[in-house]
């Protein structure tokens, strides 16, 4: 077995390796307690100085073993070896050390420490700034810190919505009674704890409550938990983020113990939890001591030594010298005397330490050492020594001569910080207590309540009775339960324990500047004199020092470093820590991956497809697909062989020549009803409506206020006070809302009811010369004569069996039919109608072509052509625009605004350009004088451009400035590229001017 | 040509899709157990109503024709049989009456209902899809913010819904006295919500049905 591991601690083996290191654990371990076992010492090289490092913690606060977990396309960053479960065929890899972590090249700049002070980078590699880029890269590449998979993510990850009356963070002692008392009242409670298995700190303690080992007594609340239907437990579950309307974010770990990788099982989940009310009982970390060179791998916090040798049954050394301000840590000096090793001596910096865990400690015989610190550690890859000197009681001086240890592991502890993180979420600004020697989580801004070690109470009988009033407190301000703690108190045993000292930064022979570092933040090298330094050079506030010296910057967010790099900071500006202040601490806790934040929206699911009932037939025929919105409509259906160009010049030709069918069936539809309908909708349109006979159909566009054109369509009278009301396709949701808008707010008076009905109808567009003689095969009942059905006009009818509703509009300027039926009929009447036209060579015909159809006649496309600046009058569509209007419309008053009677507003036009085959670039700018000094007056710019093989000619429409009066003048088009291509500007309509085939 | 009319429900492409973990594809899906099954409702009326909840003779008519009293209390359904109101609005309701003809339910409210009323045919924009098994809720708070545990239980002629947003598109969802879930959703929307509740329920075994 493992040099390090316990006799007594046994299990099934894992093996796993570390930096390709073949090693076995035993399952239950972390990869920290696993590594541990198996004496290595250095897990990985500090972020700047590329100083070997070792384990320090066993949690969240783990600042040094941070590690690449799996290779390929699974691989994940920056884990925390101490939250990282092993799991059989585990591979793990140092993020920091390169080539490795025992030869690092940067350790040659490490050895040069004393020459990087903070801001390092900033002051050395600012200048030449072109440079920064070049260093950035080196220095980076250098320091590390994880890489990221550049394959796509194999796992599957999503979110889960949750909603309770009482959200518990944590699953120690606090959170685990506070759940059992709102669990009994009948509250919906969903607890949540980091760990796998719940208990938090009792996991890891020889504590007895209830007459219950701390371990069995957990074992028994969690089962009674279990036993309620009301209670949800969730391990491996870290709370990450505390949001307004008490909303909290939960980061789920389903699979990542286990190492797998599967489709079909969601390694992480996030749960975005709506929780009435909060209980916080997320514990507490301990805080380490700052002493020179206290980094070297074998200096580990008190707390996380007990935690090796009581949870995992790893002993992480032989001769341990612990190193205190505070009774509580000789629990370590006890647990490690019943491992059979060495405790060297205990190093207590008080005076006279004299509570009942001193006196067991002392009681085995124990060496306990007053008022002295450990002032320096001594050893390269691993402790050798401990230098010990007596100290004043201001704990701010050597006073005496130094002393060496032999050790080869030095556990500290300087007290204990609350865990307050996600109280400072909500917006609670910590409150700074000389007692407890921490921040209490401050004035509450949301429906929570603190419990246990987050709130400073840190002995057990307090937290359990905390947590149980915390709980049956939560649980009543949610509506359930009476208040009042209904479970008896748990009885714990209890020691009478001193004060502890407040020591920020152990003292050294030397003055901070001049000793060896003394480390307050592991991860980014930060030392007691960097932020010493930082206030000689001006910086006083805490977030400027915190961002000057990188302090609480790493992935462990200080949650180790910051109260003593505030502490110090303090003391150099000679001011309190309450006057200093902290940073605050946002979500999110620890990291969180972004696969679990996206969930399921992503590849195909990212944004919703929207499909037509005739999408298949589509994809059958090998179209290609255009995003309008969130629909796919067909582009261009390319034959075998055929350039987009080739198709889309095929599809028009048939189109003009003979027929071809669209899909139109993306376009909104609104139904509208009511005896105000026409007035209503008269109102909305610039024309009116109020004549418009059933039957009969009308185009019209809509403006803003602002006189401005933002959505066009037609509009048909289906009976007495009942319109339909066709929208663009994007418009459609915006259209809706708008109407409901001025309905609602501006005439409620007018009784009309809108509903939308896009997904309804499906719409088959057939247009062409041949249209009617299609239309005729497939309907017998209307009379399809234009005497009988002329353009502008709708009937009733069967198309293909199914009852149609059938409109004679035209996008493209030719005889056309629109046929309406029901979606679920879409499909076979859309066949029926290919079929029909099959002896005309009917063609399907995608949006490409639609867009040069319509373009040949001068058609706009609302946000083409316009972009919400332009007024009818600009489109030259001032016949649209009604004048005797009795009632105004919306935009009528803008349109007389005296910015919209200037004679150079930009106006539609068209253009043509001198060679015939060159097609303009849409968005190209238009210039009157192609040889004026850049920069050139712009005078309008090109809105839409294509080739119309219908004409033999490239066409553009553009808006250009007085247009409208400039027909026949040449203008230029200034490309990117430095060439120019010149054009005449010619009327908007260039295909049947006076619009009569559409008549037919 | 044939004559024969083809009729393609919103899910049509879907019927007999399954998604599970270790199942393999050559099976059919009613081998495969699943603890979350989509049925698609046969076609339906569905009709968009509009009205005033505050007019008795408009409720009272609308209850005649249906054989189903109209839901004024928001968030609720009531149900008769094939028939069924939803509650959408303070003055909009959705009918839906299984295996009716749309236009002859259209005019026979016509012919009770006076005032300003509208009434809209929308059966071939939406249909009607339950979700089914012990899957069923979680899938559920896969899909939508809406705390649907928060209701009270349906019972046979009556419970709860909502409409609300469903993955990324929307959905009127309410509850079965079996449990079970209806879902109204949109056709153009269909496509992306089978794919999305088939990846949502593939953990726990998803298949999806014709009714």
């Amino acid at each position: 077995m493992s040099a390090n591991r316990l006799p007594t601690h046994t299990g099934a083996t894992i093996d796993f390796t570390f930096n390709g290191r073949a090693l076995k654990g035993i399952a239950g371990d972390t990869l920290a307690s696993a590594l541990l076992a198996n004496g290595v010492d250095v897990v990985g090289r500090s972020f700047k100085y590329a100083r070997p490092r070792g384990i320090f913690g066993h949690g969240a606060e783990e600042p040094n073993g941070i590690i690449q977990l799996g290779s390929g396309a699974g691989t994940v960053p920056n884990l925390k070896a101490t939250q990282v479960e092993l799991y059989q065929g585990l591979e793990a890899f140092s993020v920091n050390g390169w080539p490795s972590v025992d030869v690092d090249i940067m350790g040659i700049i490490g050895a040069f420490g004393r020459l990087m002070p903070p801001g390092f980078y900033y002051k050395t590699f600012m200048y030449p700034k072109k440079l920064w880029m070049t260093y950035e890269h080196f220095i980076r590449k250098a320091a590390g810190l994880g890489a990221t998979p550049v394959k796509d993510d194999p796992d599957s990850y999503d979110r889960l919505n949750q909603h309770c009356d009482v959200l518990v963070v944590g699953a120690g002692p606090a959170g685990l009674v506070a759940a059992r008392e709102a669990a009994r009242t009948g509250a919906r409670v969903i607890i949540a704890d980091e760990q796998s298995e719940f208990g938090g700190s009792l996991l890891a303690s020889k504590q007895s409550i209830d007459g219950l080992i701390a371990r069995d007594w957990v074992a028994s609340l969690v089962a009674e938990l279990g036993a309620y239907s009301n209670v949800q437990m969730l391990p491996r579950s870290t709370v990450f983020g505390y949001y307004d309307h008490n909303f909290l974010t939960i980061l789920e770990r389903r699979t990542d113990h286990l190492g797998l990788t599967s489709a079909h099982q969601v390694r992480q989940r996030m749960h975005r939890v709506r929780a009435a009310q909060v209980v916080l009982a997320t514990g507490a970390f301990e805080r380490p001591l700052v002493f020179a060179h206290n980094d070297i791998p074998g200096v580990m916090l008190a707390s996380s030594v007990s935690t090796y040798v009581n949870r995992y049954g790893v002993a992480p050394g032989n001769k341990l010298v612990l190193f205190t301000t505070n009774d509580n840590a000789y629990q370590t000096a006890l647990d490690w005397h019943q491992t059979g090793r060495d405790v060297v001596a205990v190093i207590d910096t008080r005076r006279d330490p004299c509570g009942d865990m001193v006196v067991a400690v002392k009681a085995l015989g124990i060496d306990v050492i007053a008022g002295h610190g450990v002032i320096e550690a001594q050893g390269n890859k691993r402790v050798k020594r401990a230098l010990i000197a007596p100290i004043n009681e201001a704990g701010t001086e050597v006073i005496g001569a130094v002393r060496v240890l032999d050790c080869d592991l030095i556990a500290c502890s300087g007290g204990w910080s609350p865990a307050i993180h996600l109280s400072s979420h909500t917006g609670a600004k910590p409150v700074w207590d000389e007692n407890i020697v921490g921040f209490r989580p401050g004035e509450s801004k949301q429906q929570e309540r603190s419990a246990g070690a987050c709130r400073g109470t840190f002995d057990l009988a307090g937290c359990l009775a905390e947590g149980a009033t915390a709980g049956a407190d939560a649980a009543n301000c949610s509506g359930h339960g009476e208040g009042s703690t209904q479970f008896p108190m748990c009885a714990v045993e209890a020691f009478e324990e001193q004060p502890q000292q407040a020591l920020f930064l152990v003292p050294h022979s030397k003055s901070t500047s001049r000793a060896p570092s003394q480390f307050v933040d592991f991860q980014l090298d930060v030392s007691a004199s960097a932020i010493e330094l930082a206030v000689r050079e001006g910086f006083e506030s805490v977030e400027h020092v915190k961002r000057y010296t990188a302090l609480g910057f790493g992935t462990d967010q200080g949650k180790l470093g910051n109260i003593n790099g505030m502490a110090i900071l303090a003391n150099a500006l000679n001011q309190s820590i309450a006057e200093t202040g902290t940073t605050i601490f946002r979500p999110s806790y620890t990291p969180t991956t972004f696969g679990a934040i996206a969930g399921r929206d992503v590849n195909n699911l990212f944004d919703p497809e929207r499909y037509t009932a005739m999408h298949r037939w589509h994809m059958e025929q090998g179209a290609e697909f255009e995003n309008v919105g969130q629909w796919k409509r067909p582009w261009y259906f390319p034959h075998q062989g055929e350039s987009m160009q080739d198709a889309v010049d095929r599809e028009g030709l048939a189109v003009r020549n003979s027929v071809g069918i669209l899909d139109a069936t993306t376009l909104g539809k609104i139904d509208i009803q009511g005896p105000d309908a026409a007035e209503f909708i008269s109102r909305i349109y610039s024309n009116s409506y109020l004549k418009l006979a059933p039957g009969k159909c009308r185009y019209g566009v809509m403006l803003k206020e602002d006189g401005m054109i933002f959505d066009d369509g037609v509009c048909a009278c289906l009976g007495d006070n009942h319109y339909l009301m066709f929208t663009t396709t994007g418009g459609a949701a915006g259209v809706l809302a708008w109407l409901e808008l001025w309905q609602q707010t501006e005439w409620p008076e007018l009784q009309v009811y809108f509903t939308s009905v896009t997904d309804h109808w499906t719409t088959a567009t057939v247009t062409g010369p041949n249209a009617r003689k299609v239309i005729a095969k497939v309907c017998s009942d209307i009379d399809l004569s234009n005497e009988a059905f002329p353009f502008m006009d709708w009937r009733d009818g069967t198309v293909a069996g199914i009852k149609a509703r059938v409109f004679r509009i035209s996008f493209t300027g030719e005889l056309c039919y629109e046929v309406n039926v029901p979606a679920h009929y879409g499909r076979h009447v859309w066949e029926a109608l290919i079929a029909a036209g099959e002896e005309f060579d009917i063609t399907p015909y995608g949006t490409e072509t639609m867009h040069i159809l319509r373009a040949e006649k001068g058609f706009i496309i609302v946000g083409q052509d316009t972009d919400g600046s332009m007024t009818p009058a600009d489109m030259n569509m001032d016949w649209v625009v009604g004048k005797k209007k009795t009632f105004s419309f919306i935009g009528k008053r803008s349109l007389r605004r005296s910015d919209m009677l200037r004679e150079n507003r930009k106006q539609l036009v068209g253009l043509k350009t001198l060679e015939a085959k060159t097609v303009l670039p849409e968005g190209a700018q238009v210039v009157f004088d192609a040889k004026q000094a850049i920069p050139m007056s712009m005078q309008g710019h090109v809105t839409s451009s294509y080739y119309s093989a219908n004409l033999g000619h490239a066409i553009a429409l553009a808006v250009v400035k007085g247009g409208h009066s400039r027909l026949g003048q040449i203008v230029h088009c200034p490309l990117a590229d430095g060439h120019t291509i010149a054009a005449e500007i010619v009327s908007s309509v260039f295909y049947d001017p006076k619009g009569e085939r559409h008549h037919v | 040509m044939s004559n024969a009319i083809k009729v393609e429900s919103p899910l049509n492409y879907f019927h007999g899709s399954f998604n599970k973990s270790s199942a393999s594809d050559s099976l059919f899906n009613n081998q495969v157990d699943c603890d979350l099954v989509i049925k698609e409702a046969p076609l339906s009326a569905h009709l968009n109503l509009r009205g005033d909840a505050n007019d008795r003779n408009f409720c009272a008519a609308v209850a005649e024709v249906l054989d189903v009293s109209l839901p004024l209390q928001p968030g609720t359904y009531q149900r008769n049989g094939g028939s069924s109101i939803y509650w959408l609005g303070p003055s909009e309701w959705l009918i839906v009456q299984e295996g009716a003809d749309p236009a002859s339910l259209e005019a026979a409210l016509r012919e009770s209902l006076t005032g300003h009323i509208s009434i809209v045919d929308v059966s071939g924009g939406q249909t009607c899809i339950n979700l089914r098994g012990t899957a069923a809720a979680t899938v559920l708070k896969k899909s939508s913010v809406y705390d649907f545990e928060g209701w009270d239980g349906a019972t046979a002629n009556s419970g709860s819904v909502v409409q609300t947003t469903f993955a990324k598109a929307s959905a009127a969802v309410s509850n079965r006295s079996d449990g079970s879930y209806d879902l109204v959703i949109r056709r153009s929307f269909a496509d992306y919500l089978a794919q999305w509740l088939l990846d949502a329920g593939g953990e726990f075994g998803c298949r999806i049905e014709q009714g």
